[in-house]
């Protein structure tokens, strides 16, 4: 019957785009990779430095799914990877709560899990075997204390927070905030959620340079960098010079925020490396061979301003 | 009975248990693994909160309506649980409240619909983004359900084990249970066909004396407590609550009913309809996961054509039936 | 229809909720109403003023004010908003004026005509909320003709995605077309993406209005597929772009507004004029009233309902370049994400009837700017942005409710049953 071509034409789609594939090489170490999404230009490195490490190694094989930040997708492919048989599960967490009925299926069903980027909260030890990658919290210290060296004990700061109930946005609030505690000087006069997104980030700026307190902003705190780039824009259309009438200080380290340091644009921004592939195959390497690995490791970062941002830094920034 | 009488009428329906079988064999040739009983298991397991959903969704869109707060009750249902649960109250009071607000909001939709005649897409439209927001309220954060008694012994004592690694859990119990409620709700009980009667024809329906505001606030009623309903497996699933969970989630549902062969204009289709459904939007993704290579954004296109195909064939079995009919 | 004593009256709720907001902040929120004028060196506007690159930078700056100075009559300011709120149909003249910038700017200097802008919050609101204006007036006619369209914000996500991908291709070289110059050719993806929204626009014109498909599942196609089209084009990566004529859209000013504004006055009286001018506007309130009874009267009702989508498919496309040009690259996971709930709220608040046969675009206007403002106002109150949902649904319901006639009738009965009836006819 007609009706059934075009049925049939939407499962011939499938086949044609599921063909090919299969019948894994045993030798192979098959990883799932979980990412979050794709909501930044800081997730799209991440995501390239994964996929981009696994075909460099011969050993690894990678099923990667993207959760489009949803966690109901995420605990849906991990459920799936357990199915599918993986040797390793590895994934970014959208969040830190529910994991961890999915955590212990893989623990039955003897799956040793890597966390990325992310960290769960869970109330068993042993979910996991390591987890690399950055630490929210220590971000937001790092931040404050940017502020507390280059701008001085009194500041009054502005800040863009990520998306409402995100980890990061909380860790990262958290670590500047508990800094900033013992330092009355630096008060935070508005905070206002930007979602993590450029759009965001302008529009809320825009409304806070209206804003009665609108002068005496003397510092910007974005939780990332495409906030602050946004932010950046707001601020120019004000008629002040971002980086210097406002200081931003945001996090990420994203190669368009280099630039933006680089033209005097923007002061500093903490790095929070997504080109963490090769540390996380290293890692599930050695799981694999029965190694044991610590359960923290965290990623090599710093702190980048204008003391040491140079055009070859800009250069060499893949992301 | 009358199966054989008007086959037209299964038709849709079994169009997408073909499609589930379809695309469950394609699954199986090129994934191994993928015929274990373990991956159509987790189908139930992983989607038991989108089918609740749906039969709520499937109710309403039955009558001609439609329920967009579907996703926002259900993340406001679990982060309000979470957030009694852990300030200290009993599960099993959270989890009545949680029902009880979701029926209380249905009826307050049902009913802002009804007696203003507002257009059930503007009312739902602005419920999803009121509750929402509630949940925000309730809390920003997610927040973990931890060593709960009530939770453990629904974790522990009403799962039943299959074998290895494989549990039937508590809530696909829930759901099947649901499910068959439903489905003798709308075949066999007078309020189930007045559904049928106003989706098809609500002037005809208030002529013949349905009770029509009488049976439409009872569905979005009870649109409002499988979405709450939802909302308590979506808690004991995750074991957490999340006001930014489930966001959207409205959409895969009328995809679901669409897809279970139930028209969108309303009168036609079957409960049971949305559970192939689902089980077709959660098969796709799966086959998806397991290939691991191409993007995941193709689960949406390939969703979006399928519905695309459904309706299709839909309209065009509306016409032929009226074709028919004139002809006899 | 509307007899000029008529006229207005749909205007009346919105009109009056927008002025209590507006009345709100003007109490409550200090320099609300405070407008300045700015000017500004255009000579130089473009070059990079760390002057350290030739390379072009994101995140760039194209808009350098020298000076400015401050017009410190909040209250004269605030007039003028409402004025230019309120009565942005007056300004056809201007309007003209708006569509000549477009050749002056195009060798990327002068960024704003008579080097003077106005900025301030109300400013903001108009151009923040001009990429909900520009959809409501598609949506309008959408719903007038009884249909909904909600995959405008995916054909918004696909818009954007496509010019921002073939402008950095003609940045690279890699593209027919290149060899004009970064000032000219950026007409290429503007023409590019909008000549795919209105292919869009088409595609769920033929399936509502060509096979006959509820619109609301017809447009559900391309919402859920949409976004994932949009990704794919982009290859999920932000695309950004400092191609100044592409930026000016939605950053640059003209005639002391942003250049966005004049876009959608433009529109407005483009399609105002098309809709009150020929016979289409009572074509679209007669197949919304009644299709079978308008084709009966020879009208094709099809050709007019396929139209209004190919319509609004056009709007979706100019307002994904808005939001693509606002913030310099296109983001396909969040352009447009839940617009078409706010461009079908800025209509029903505008009093156009979800059941069809009627329609204003001056009200989706208003219903528009209602909207922004309120989300702006949460901003500037510190009003955590996930909670906004819950006061703007409760002015979406009030507002629907002000307006449905049921309710007017039921309310009136209660203080006079006679006034009643004359409430409802």
């Amino acid at each position: 019957m007609n009706k059934f071509a075009t049925v049939i034409m939407a499962a011939a789609a499938a086949t044609l785009l599921v063909t090919g594939c299969s019948k894994s090489d045993s030798s192979k170490i098959k990883v799932g990779f979980s990412q979050v999404g794709a909501e930044s230009d800081w997730r799209k490195a991440s995501t390239e430095s994964i996929k981009g490490e696994a075909e460099k190694r011969a050993s690894i094989e990678l099923t990667f799914s993207d959760a489009q930040q949803k966690q109901e997708n995420q605990i849906k492919a991990i459920r799936n990877f357990i199915s599918k048989g993986v040797d390793v599960i590895s994934f970014s967490p959208v969040v830190a709560t529910g994991f961890e009925d999915v955590l212990k299926e893989a623990k039955e069903a003897g799956i040793p899990v890597v966390l990325f980027d992310r960290a769960v909260d869970v109330s068993e030890d042993g979910l996991y075997v390591s987890f690399i990658g950055s630490d929210f919290v220590e971000e937001g210290r790092r931040a404050a204390r940017w502020v507390l060296e280059n701008v001085g004990e009194n500041a009054n700061v502005a800040e863009l927070v990520g998306t409402v109930g995100s980890a990061p946005a909380i860790d990262r609030k958290k670590g500047f905030e508990e800094i900033i505690k013992d330092h009355p000087g630096i008060k935070i006069i508005k905070s206002q959620s930007g979602d993590f997104t450029r759009a965001k980030g302008k529009e809320v700026m825009e409304s806070f340079l209206k804003s009665p307190e609108a002068d005496q902003i003397q510092v910007l705190f974005a939780h990332n960098d495409d906030m602050a780039l946004g932010a950046i824009q707001a601020i120019e259309e004000a008629g002040k010079k971002p980086g210097q009438d406002i200081k931003i200080v945001s996090i990420d380290g994203v190669k368009t925020m280099f630039e933006a340091i680089l033209a005097g644009k923007a002061n500093c921004t903490v790095e929070c490396n997504p080109l963490i592939g090769a540390q996380l195959f290293d890692v599930v390497e050695k799981i694999h061979a029965g190694e044991t690995v610590p359960a923290r490791i965290p990623s090599q970062e710093g702190v980048f301003d204008s003391k040491n941002i140079t055009q070859e830094v800009v250069d060499g920034r893949k992301y | 009975m009358k199966k054989f009488k008007f086959p037209m009428r299964y038709v849709p329906i079994s169009a997408t248990i073909l499609v589930f079988f379809v695309v469950y064999l394609i699954g199986i040739i090129s994934f191994e693994n993928f015929g274990s009983p373990k991956v159509f298991l987790d189908l139930f397991v992983d989607n038991a909160y989108l089918g609740i959903a749906a039969i709520g969704t499937a109710l309403v869109i039955l009558t001609g309506g439609i329920d967009l707060s579907v996703g926002s009750i259900i993340a406001f249902t679990s982060i309000l649980i979470a957030k009694m649960i852990a300030s200290g109250s009993n599960a099993l009071v959270a989890i009545a409240l949680a029902l009880a607000i979701g029926i209380l909001f249905g009826m307050l939709q049902g009913w802002l619909i009804h007696c203003f005649s507002l257009p059930p897409f503007l009312v739902t439209l602005a419920g999803m983004f009121f509750i929402r927001g509630c949940g925000f309220i309730v809390s920003e954060e997610s927040i973990g359900i931890k060593n709960d008694p009530v939770f453990n012994f629904i974790q522990n004592d009403l799962t039943i084990k299959l074998g290895k690694g494989m549990n039937l859990r508590f809530i696909v119990i829930v759901y099947i249970v649901v499910l068959i409620a439903a489905i003798f709700f709308s075949q066999r009980t007078r309020s189930g066909r007045s559904i049928y009667a106003i989706g098809d024809n609500e002037l005809a329906a208030t002529l013949m004396g349905i009770p029509v505001g009488r049976t439409k606030i009872m569905t979005y009623t009870i649109a409002g407590f499988c979405s709450a309903l939802a909302g308590v497996v979506y808690a004991i699933y995750l074991k957490a609550g999340n006001p930014l969970n489930c966001v959207g989630l409205e959409m895969d549902a009328i995809a679901a009913v669409v897809i279970g062969g139930t028209l969108l204009t309303g009168g036609v289709g079957y409960v049971f309809g949305s559970l192939f459904g689902v089980l077709v939007l959660g098969l796709i993704q799966t086959l998806i996961v397991f290939d691991g290579r191409i993007n995941s954004w193709w689960t949406r296109i390939i969703v979006g054509l399928l519905v695309l195909a459904f309706i299709f064939m839909q309209n065009l079995i509306t016409k032929i039936s009226k074709s028919k009919s004139k002809s006899q | 229809m509307n007899k000029s004593s008529n006229k207005f009256r749909h205007l009346v709720w919105p009109l009056v909720s927008l002025a209590l907001l507006l009345l709100f902040n003007a109490i409550f929120t200090d320099n609300f109403f405070k407008i300045e004028i700015k000017k500004q060196d255009s000579a130089q506007a473009v070059q990079a003023p760390s002057g350290t690159l030739e390379s072009p930078q994101p995140g760039t700056s194209w808009i350098t004010p020298e000076k400015y100075e401050t017009v410190n009559g909040s209250a004269e300011a605030a007039a003028n908003a409402a004025a230019e709120e309120a009565g942005a149909a007056a300004q056809t003249v201007q309007d003209s004026a708006g569509q000549q910038a477009v050749p002056e700017k195009k060798d990327g200097k002068g960024v704003s005509i008579f080097g003077y802008y106005l900025y301030g919050t109300p400013i903001d609101i108009l151009n923040q909320g001009s990429k909900v204006m520009v959809l409501a007036i598609g949506m309008t006619l959408v719903i007038a003709t009884g249909g909904i369209d909600i995959s405008v914000g995916a054909v918004m996500a696909i818009a954007g995605a496509i010019a921002a991908l073939l402008i950095s291709m003609l940045d690279a070289g890699n593209c027919i077309g290149a060899g004009m110059g970064p000032s000219v050719y950026w007409i290429i993806p503007v023409l590019a993406a909008l000549v795919l929204a209105t292919l869009a626009g088409f595609w769920n014109g033929m399936l509502v209005a060509g096979f006959g498909i509820q619109p609301m599942v017809a447009t559900l196609v391309l919402m859920v597929a949409g976004r994932g089209v949009a990704q794919l084009i982009t290859d999920g990566q932000i695309i950004t772009f400092d191609n100044p004529g592409l930026v000016f859209l939605c950053n640059g000013h003209a005639l002391f507004l942003p250049f966005s504004v004049w876009i959608v006055v433009a529109m407005y009286v483009i399609f105002g004029l098309l809709t009150r001018k020929t016979a289409f506007g009572l074509f679209i309130e007669s197949v919304g009233n009644n299709e079978r009874a308008s084709r009966y009267a020879g009208i094709e009702a099809r050709r007019i309902k396929w139209l209004t989508y190919v319509i609004c498919g056009f709007c979706a496309g100019v307002a994904g370049l808005l939001a693509a040009s606002n913030i310099k690259c296109a983001d396909s996971n969040n352009a447009g994400l839940y617009l078409e709930l706010d461009a079908i709220l800025a209509t029903v608040i505008g009093g156009t009837s979800m059941a069809g046969g009627r329609f204003f675009l001056s009200g989706s206007l208003v219903g528009a700017i209602l909207i922004q403002t309120l989300t702006t106002t949460m901003y500037m109150k510190n009003v955590s942005p996930a909670i906004v949902a819950v006061p703007k649904a409760m002015v979406v319901i009030i507002v629907c409710l002000l307006q449905s006639p049921v309710f007017r009738a039921k309310v009136l009965s209660i203080f006079a049953s006679k006034a009643a009836k004359g409430g409802v006819q």
